[in-house]
């Protein structure tokens, strides 16, 4: 059964030219114990849609989907406060810049053991307070930081970005959650740190059969601990499947684009040529383009392209494009052929 | 924290030496004889006159004379006042605790108001009581103390008769004099009649305090909404929101003790308008502190006076100054190493 289940999810903006549609439409499932990536430029609403899962959002975003389930429980019937309670006692998140996430005026100690809820304890409340620093000491261990004393009781700007991303790991473990959202974790350290992070959470992800979700703009690096990858551009569903599948016969044209664009997963390319990238850049979101938004940058665009795509699967391989990669059935090539010709 | 108290009690030097470099120099400017104006002896004698100018070392170079001067004020001689001719620094032993005890009160008045209320208004960011609280606001900045003063005692002395309109306790308790700060001295005092003089004394602080805190609070209630707003949408703010706290939890153990470090620099500088204040309120409530004393000072240009009160009044401010220096630095971790002391 799928852990988190959303079909067609849209992110409106309030602008003072009227709503913009940030997330268009934008499916996503995540099963039980799956590590999954979320890739996309900068600025195409990934971490918009992380925080929108978790309800995190400011006011003047507003979130509305087709379908919204957690664990089989249709979210959208719920009250925003029951909705809150219930996902974040499930779903904890790790966003980027953790120095930023930590308060800056309060010990890593007390925040780490604020984030404990007290269901956890059994016994007395006598007995409470040495229960808690002793969970919190595990959680500390958990994450891989030895010098526990040491770190309780200092503030966060005395610690290393890494070590503050630990933490923070550490704080979203506290209330043992089954999923996991990791907003780019690693988006300001240098590539050790990166790599020690990222092997953190596969072993979360193996371990203690955590899902998680890890959000980049970093296609390449994804691929060595994601299982599953979902693509999106500028606020648009774009390609789901599997890591394999995404990586090696990517069938819309933008992921085509974006697995080229990385030097180890083209080795044809001759030494010293120009890596192959689309032209242009990605829509700011006042002058969005209709229909499927890759559409002035496509190589493959043709006036159908207008109108939004729907998504198509092809074993679990979905794809939103109406003239994806591969190689279609004859029928289907005419069919799109006609629908060409009746609009011209 | 040793070497910040270090650079701050240097600041503190060097700052009262350039006070003292000052209100040395207004000798020299005021009209009539330097050495006059030094002492405030107006009718002195051609010995006692010659006496001083050897006191003052008048016949040296001007950095002698600072430094005569400057030793002079160490030993606490501020000189005579030249229109009652007694000493200044008997004078401002007994006025100054009033005016330290009326402008405390109505910092904290200004400060348990104005805060709250900054921080309800920025909770409720654009909401009916946001706007409410900065309309009240904006209204209560633009009334003048002066105009407030007369009509606060008009109302609530002579219309209502709730509150006493002048003095800072009733004749009729003797209180012994010996800090200087009425409420202490009450408190220290074996008088039968204690708690009596206690609430006297409270009645009679309530208007002006509350006259004098009026306009630090407008400005306190704008500077903690603005500070309390930028620390709602700070990153760790969202942060405790996804670790699952509630918003109460989130206001009282994150959001209030950085919004308040962000305060509490400007309190230090609003204090010295806030004193200000003060001394205008003083002469309207009849309140016997040193702000009116100088005030009558000046209008009975008693040069001597001006001179030390000017000089007492900067330095109090200053270590109002250096305390919010230190409460910043209890509160704020990241101060504590800061290089200078600014």
């Amino acid at each position: 059964m799928n852990l988190l289940d959303i079909r067609n999810l849209s992110i409106e903006l309030d602008t003072p030219s009227g709503r913009v549609l940030a997330v268009d439409k934008v499916s996503l499932s995540i099963k039980e114990g799956e590590f999954r990536g979320l890739v996309g430029e900068s600025g195409s609403g990934k971490s918009l849609l992380a925080q929108a899962i978790i309800g995190v959002l400011e006011d003047k975003w507003h979130v509305n989907a087709d379908r919204f389930h957690w664990r089989g429980i249709d979210l959208l019937r719920l009250t925003l406060a029951e909705r809150r309670d219930l996902l974040c006692r499930d779903i904890a998140m790790i966003f980027q810049e953790p120095m930023s996430c930590l308060d800056p005026t309060t010990l890593i100690g007390e925040q780490l053991s604020e984030a404990i809820d007290d269901s956890q304890f059994t016994g007395y409340f006598w007995q409470r307070k040495k229960q808690r620093k002793e969970a919190v000491i595990k959680l500390l261990h958990k994450v891989g930081i030895k010098k526990h004393s040491q770190c309780l009781t200092s503030y966060p700007h005395q610690l290393t970005e890494a070590i503050c991303q630990r933490v923070m790991i550490a704080i979203a473990l506290a209330r043992q959650p089954i999923l996991l959202i990791a907003d780019e974790p690693t988006a300001t350290m240098e590539n050790t740190n990166q790599g020690q992070i990222f092997r953190l959470l596969a072993n979360l992800n193996q371990l203690k059969n955590m899902s998680i979700l890890l959000i980049s703009h970093d296609l390449e690096n994804l691929t060595h601990w994601t299982s599953t990858i979902t693509v999106m551009y500028s606020g648009q569903f774009v390609e789901a499947g599997t890591t394999e599948q995404i990586f090696n016969k990517p069938m819309h044209p933008y992921t085509r684009a974006l697995v080229d664009s990385s030097t180890k997963a083209n080795l044809q390319i001759p030494a010293k040529s120009r890596l192959i990238t689309l032209p242009g850049s990605i829509p700011i979101l006042k002058h969005l383009p209709i229909g499927c938004r890759l559409g002035p940058r496509c190589p493959r665009a043709q006036k159908t392209c207008v109108v939004a795509p729907k998504v198509t699967s092809f074993h679990g391989h979905k794809v939103s494009c109406h003239f994806p990669l591969f190689r279609e059935t004859r029928r289907k090539y005419m069919q799109k052929q006609q629908v060409v010709k009746g609009t011209e | 924290m040793l070497k910040f108290t270090f650079r701050r009690l240097s600041l503190f030097v060097f700052t009262m030496l350039v006070l003292t470099l000052l209100s040395f120099s207004l000798s020299f400017l005021f009209p009539g004889d330097t050495v006059i104006n030094h002492s405030g002896q107006i009718n002195a004698t051609p010995t006692e006159l010659v006496q001083l100018n050897k006191a003052y070392q008048m016949d040296k170079g001007l950095f002698t004379q600072y430094v005569a001067y400057v030793s002079h004020i160490l030993s606490g001689d501020f000189g005579q006042s030249m229109a009652s001719q007694s000493p200044i620094r008997d004078e401002i032993i007994e006025l100054l605790p009033a005016t330290i005890e009326l402008s405390l009160v109505a910092l904290l008045v200004a400060m348990l108001i104005g805060i709250p209320l900054g921080f309800i208004a920025a909770i409720n960011h654009n909401k009916v009581s946001d706007n409410a609280i900065l309309s009240m606001a904006m209204l209560g900045y633009s009334i003048p103390v002066f105009w407030l003063g007369l009509l606060a005692i008009l109302v609530f002395s002579i219309g209502l008769g709730w509150l006493p309109s002048a003095g800072q306790i009733s004749l009729l308790f003797e209180i012994e004099l010996v800090t200087g700060i009425q409420f202490i001295d009450i408190l220290l005092s074996d008088s039968p009649y204690k708690w009596q003089a206690f609430s006297d004394a409270s009645a009679h602080i309530i208007l002006p305090a509350c006259v004098v805190a009026l306009a630090p609070a407008t400005i306190f209630i704008r500077l903690s909404r603005a500070a309390m707003i930028e620390v709602l949408a700070t990153s760790y703010i969202r942060a405790a929101r996804a670790k699952g706290l509630s918003f109460k939890q989130i206001i009282f153990r994150h959001a209030i003790r950085n919004a308040l470090i962000q305060i509490i620099r400007h309190v230090g500088l609003q204090f010295a308008n806030l004193v200000t204040l003060a001394m205008v309120t003083e002469v309207i409530f009849s309140w016997p502190g040193i702000g009116r004393w100088l005030i009558e000072s000046i209008a009975q240009r008693d040069y001597t006076a001006i001179q030390s009160g000017l000089l007492v009044l900067s330095c109090f401010i200053f270590i109002i100054h250096i305390l919010t220096d230190f409460i910043y630095a209890a509160l704020n971790p990241l101060a504590r190493g800061n290089k200078y002391g600014s």
